[in-house]
């Protein structure tokens, strides 16, 4: 199973969990399952259908945008992490 | 709450001053127990705003750069628990940017004061859950 790396503010709907197995052959399988696991995580990772602007998520340290986003496959070795973006003044 | 120690905030308000006339930014790596985000360390990252005249009231941290952190904190037993960022010149109030561009609601999100490149005072927020707006934390300097 693909493991997810969870924010520390997120780990409080994750039953206090740093990391997450899940299934699915795809990043966003993978991500559906994470919110199928934990319903609480999908408001603060999701805006409607499509994940929060400043949610980015790594695959191995890479930016899944800069591969196949959504569809980008993932196998059982592979750890993804959910990486905010900041920005302000 | 954000508990950290007076070493630590002061190298947090050095970091605000190195960076004048530019907003500094960073995060903050402890732990977080529901209740408070206590902070063991913190990681000055560069202010990557896209825009270098912005910069004196804007900042961005890099994703990757935060990845790094996330990776590193990890080997080290520590999380990241909040960011840290200065506001040149001006209150440090979290300002309606803030609130647009900001991450999880949970992270502390310290913000220093430097006036003419000496650093003051500095407060803590924290988003409401619905993302509306901060709402103030106590710090507490241990």
């Amino acid at each position: 199973m693909t493991t997810i790396r969870i924010p520390t503010p997120l780990r409080p709907y994750t039953g206090g969990n740093s990391a997450v197995a899940v299934s699915g052959a795809t990043v966003g399988e993978a991500l559906a399952d994470l919110t199928r696991l934990h319903p609480q995580l999908r408001p603060h990772l999701y805006d409607g259908e499509e994940l929060r602007s400043f949610v980015n998520v790594y695959l191995n340290k890479e930016d899944v945008r800069g591969l196949q986003g959504a569809q980008t496959a993932v196998a059982a070795a592979d750890t993804l992490m959910i990486i905010p973006s900041i920005a302000g003044g | 709450m954000l508990k950290l120690t007076k070493e630590l905030h002061n190298e947090i308000k050095v970091h605000g001053a190195a960076s004048y006339p530019h907003e500094g930014c960073g995060l903050l790596l402890g732990h977080s127990d529901g209740e408070s985000n206590v902070v063991v360390a913190a990681r000055p990252l560069p202010n990557v705003w896209p825009v270098a005249n912005e910069k004196p009231e804007r900042f961005r941290i890099d994703p990757a750069d935060w990845r790094d952190v996330e990776l590193e904190a990890m080997d080290e037993g520590l999380d990241v628990v909040g960011i840290f960022h200065s506001h040149p010149d001006h209150p440090p109030v979290a300002s309606p940017r803030d609130v647009a561009w900001a991450a999880f609601a949970g992270y502390s999100y310290l913000i220093t004061q430097v006036v003419a490149g000496t650093p003051g005072l500095s407060r803590s927020w924290q988003l409401l859950p619905d993302r509306s707006g901060f709402v103030e934390e106590p710090i507490e300097e241990e």
